[in-house]
């Protein structure tokens, strides 16, 4: 059995790719080019792949992260190569590796990710240093999540959750977000676009804005 | 449009249903081919994309290099709505080209209740519904598929109908399309070239006159080269004729997701009231080696995890055996599943299904279609109950838990005593579980369809019962199937009292057609969008008598709305068939001596007779 890491980045139109359905898309990929999956044990047997992070359905990503085991050993130059030329359009193999770490998942280790959002209003349409330094100093941000169970909306304070937002460059209001990230502390980017657009007025609809996730980290060095 | 289009794809359910770009679709340069065609499946995306006949028609269109198939569907309410609401008009997946600018927009023609989609979409794609209404800019509307064989509920709407196989001939009327265009001919002029090409039907080259009962008087010619009758076009080899190896493989979940072989087309058994059974005649097979290497092709092209054989009657491939241990070797090896529907149950099917099901044991499934022998003779339904309960006992035996069990109600002759007859068999199944003594969960699951009478059947002149009777016979059968491990499913009434108005209409129900669309009638095949109420104010403003169309028994001598489609199959036969359905009389499997069908008369019969000694 071996272990590989496979970078990937999602572009265009694959962008409304749910989860699930990437995982069945690299799982037929492997299978088309003759990778066969390690399956876990039992009566219903899975194929040992999976993604660091799931990514919402309508952002964009530049550096994914997707973990499997082979039955065979492979070089993971020739993984690359292989999985590459199928792709569809809009999925773009960067790198394989090896994973030599002995981390039992990388999904159990996550802890940071970044984020690119661009909002549809000219950067320069209001002093957005200010109002950004104003949103960041407050005590407290409240945001709105749906409960897992009952469904309800609660309130709840996502300020300790924000490590860093940054303005970007840009002909339109451009921003980088450093969120929490990971089964130990997750905040949604969705939580702090509607914070923020409430926050500074923005006056634009949710679905105006695009997410890129840029950056995947992990809580320690990764031996790969 | 594109950054429109990505706005509207944020705010609705499963925006992958739009974004093309799966695995295996074709990409061209669109100005570099002739002729570009937009395929059109009249229903959601996971439906279309299950549907074999739309890859093997996309395939054989973009193997030639002058032509681009594109795919089209209809969206989803909420999709719809933004479409409307932003002005975006229907666009193909592949190249998001708004559909008004190819030169075809063809549809298939699967189910009568996917028609108010087609009005549906030629809206949204911002084309004149009507024929007459449309100019020379817009694309030629062409139809095609099993509903094509009475294709006159939709005359008004569709300048082309292909009937029969379309895997030849559709591409090649693509290339006569491509050089007419060079020479610059009109719509019209094209369409006379074409008229008397094998399967082509263009309505506006014939007025209908009417009778005063309603009935139709004749089909006059208002373009000599038209044909008196429309013969379809049969594919004679299937064995060497292209077959998807590289079929589109779907992003997102779709009802069928899985590699798929069509082993034979036609099927030899005579049900009386199945048109396809008469339609496909005669069978065609593909040899066994053809199949595995298509299957195995496939596998490697898709990346599939599942396998699954195409026919009318998976069983009836006359190598059936041979093929069934092959293809479980094979896929054992590829960790791929193998799915066979359909499987007659015998000895054989059983050692298959516990080598490939295991302990995940799907449900058991026999369709004795009607409740008594006297009633499964009048319809040739060869199945006794002898063969039902001695299958069951084995299933039990194997560790089957769940029995499926397909009935029809309202065929022709039926009474009261053939609807116990279903309570009967399923009683009689719980009764061989519990002698069985094996105890634990068991379920029989009975499903019930309205009998619908389609055209090209021996049953194509018969009455269907009305709304009310199917109710009555639903109630009646809940009460009697109201006991311990028995569930019992049946389908809509309404919806099959509609469905059979247009299976056996004619050129009249453009009217109702038009009015329903105008309701706001559409994708009327899942229960949760038919509107009873906006259909009922549809036949009230067109002014339609639906009881004609529906419980009006029709005369040997009638002239039928589809008589203008010739299937092949004689006219006489299904006469034969149908008074021989009166008399309770069956006619067997043709396999075992030709019946006289006719087809022979068109194409040689490779497997008539072939058990015969």
């Amino acid at each position: 059995m071996s272990r590989y890491i496979i970078r990937f980045a999602k572009e265009g139109y694959m962008k409304y790719t749910s989860h699930l359905d990437m995982l069945r898309l690299f799982q037929r990929a492997f299978k088309r080019c003759d990778i066969t999956m390690a399956h876990s044990q039992g009566f219903n047997p899975h194929p040992k792949m999976g993604f660091a992070q799931p990514l919402s359905l309508g952002y964009t990503a530049a550096d994914e992260i997707l973990e499997f085991e082979t039955v065979e050993d492979f070089l993971p130059v020739d993984i690359k190569n292989a999985v590459s030329e199928i792709m569809p359009q809009g999925l773009i193999i960067k790198a394989c590796s090896r994973l030599t770490d002995n981390v039992k998942s990388l999904a159990a280790i996550v802890d940071e990710a970044e984020y690119t959002v661009v909002f549809p209003v000219k950067a320069n349409s209001a002093d957005y240093a200010k109002i950004l330094s104003d949103y960041l100093t407050q005590d407290s941000i409240k945001a709105y999540k749906r409960q897992k169970k009952t469904k309800k909306m609660v309130e709840v304070d996502i300020r300790s959750k924000i490590r860093n937002i940054q303005l970007i460059e840009g002909e339109n209001l451009t921003l980088k977000l450093v969120l929490d990230c990971g089964s130990t502390s997750n905040l949604s980017p969705e939580q702090v676009i509607s914070s923020l657009m409430e926050f500074a007025n923005l006056g634009i609809e949710r679905y105006d804005v695009e997410v890129e996730r840029t950056k995947i980290s992990f809580d320690r060095k990764l031996h790969i | 449009m594109r950054s429109k289009l990505n706005n509207l794809l944020k705010q609705v359910e499963k925006p992958a249903r739009y974004i093309g770009g799966e695995y295996n679709i074709a990409i061209k340069i669109p100005e570099n081919v002739k002729t570009r065609f937009a395929f059109a499946f009249p229903d959601l995306y996971e439906i279309g994309m299950s549907y074999m006949g739309l890859q093997i028609l996309y395939h054989n269109l973009n193997k030639e290099d002058d032509i681009y198939c594109e795919r089209v569907f209809a969206p989803a309410v909420d999709m719809e709505n933004l479409m409307r609401e932003n002005d975006i008009p229907l666009f193909t997946l592949e190249t998001k080209t708004p559909v008004k600018e190819l030169d075809f927009f063809g549809f298939t023609l699967q189910y009568e209740m996917s028609f108010t989609n087609i009005l549906n979409m030629l809206e949204l794609a911002q084309i004149p519904l009507l024929s007459k209404d449309r100019t020379e800019e817009d694309p030629i509307i062409i139809a095609g598929g099993p509903c094509a064989y009475n294709p006159e509920p939709l005359a008004d709407f569709i300048d082309i109908f292909m009937i029969g196989d379309g895997e030849n001939s559709l591409p090649v009327l693509m290339k006569k399309y491509g050089e007419a265009k060079e020479r610059g001919i009109s719509k019209e002029e094209f369409y006379k070239e074409i008229a008397g090409d094998t399967g082509v039907y263009i309505p506006s080259f014939y007025n209908v006159t009417y009778n005063t009962d309603g009935t139709v008087k004749a089909y006059e010619k208002n373009y000599e080269g038209a044909p008196d009758s429309v013969e379809r076009c049969i594919v004679e080899d299937i064995e060497n004729i292209e077959f998807p190896t590289s079929p589109i493989v779907p992003i997102i979940e779709t009802v069928h997701d899985r590699s798929v072989v069509e082993t034979f087309r036609g099927c030899t058994r005579g049900c009386r009231f199945c048109q396809a059974g008469m339609i496909y005649r005669p069978v065609r097979e593909r040899s066994k080696d053809k199949i595995m290497d298509l299957a195995m092709t496939q596998l490697a092209n898709t990346g599939h995890e599942e396998l699954s054989l195409l026919s009318l009657s998976t069983s009836d491939y006359s190598k059936f055996e041979p093929l069934a241990i092959e293809l479980m070797q094979e896929c054992k090896k590829r960790h791929v599943s193998l799915s066979l529907p359909s499987l007659r149950l015998d000895t054989f099917s059983f050692n298959v299904l516990e080598e490939i099901q295991g302990y995940k044991k799907s449900g058991l499934t026999f369709a004795p279609e009607a409740g008594t022998q006297r009633l499964r003779d009048v319809i040739n339904k060869g199945i006794t109950e002898k063969d039902i309960y001695d299958a069951v006992e084995q299933a039990i035996e194997l560790g089957w838990k769940n029995i499926k069990l397909y009935f029809m109600i309202g065929l022709p002759t039926e009474t009261y005593e053939d609807l116990d007859g279903i309570a009967e068999i399923a009683r009689n199944i719980v009764g061989i579980h519990r002698k069985s003594g094996k105890g634990g969960r068991f379920n029989v699951t009975v499903s019930v369809s309205n009998f619908v009478p389609k055209p090209h059947t021996p049953f194509q002149w018969v009455r269907q019962d009305n709304t009310e009777d199917f109710t009555k016979k639903h109630n009646y059968l809940r009460e009697k199937l109201n006991m311990k491990s028995v569930t019992f499913n049946y389908h809509d009434d309404a919806v099959s009292t509609y469905e059979a108005v247009f299976a056996r209409g004619d050129r009249r129900l453009a009217k109702l057609l038009l009015e329903a669309h105008k309701q706001g009638c559409k994708l009327d095949s899942w229960s949760e969008h038919f509107d009873l109420a906006k259909w009922q104010k549809a036949i009230e403003l067109s002014e339609t008598d639906i009881s004609f169309y529906t419980t009006r028994e029709r005369s040997f001598d009638e002239v039928l709305p589809w008589d203008i489609v010739d299937s092949s199959v004689s006219k006489k036969f299904l006469m034969s068939e149908m008074k021989k359905a009166a008399e309770e009389k069956t006619t067997h499997d043709c396999r075992y001596g030709c019946v006289g069908c006719g087809i022979n008369r068109r194409v040689e019969c490779k497997l008539g007779g072939i058990y015969s000694e």
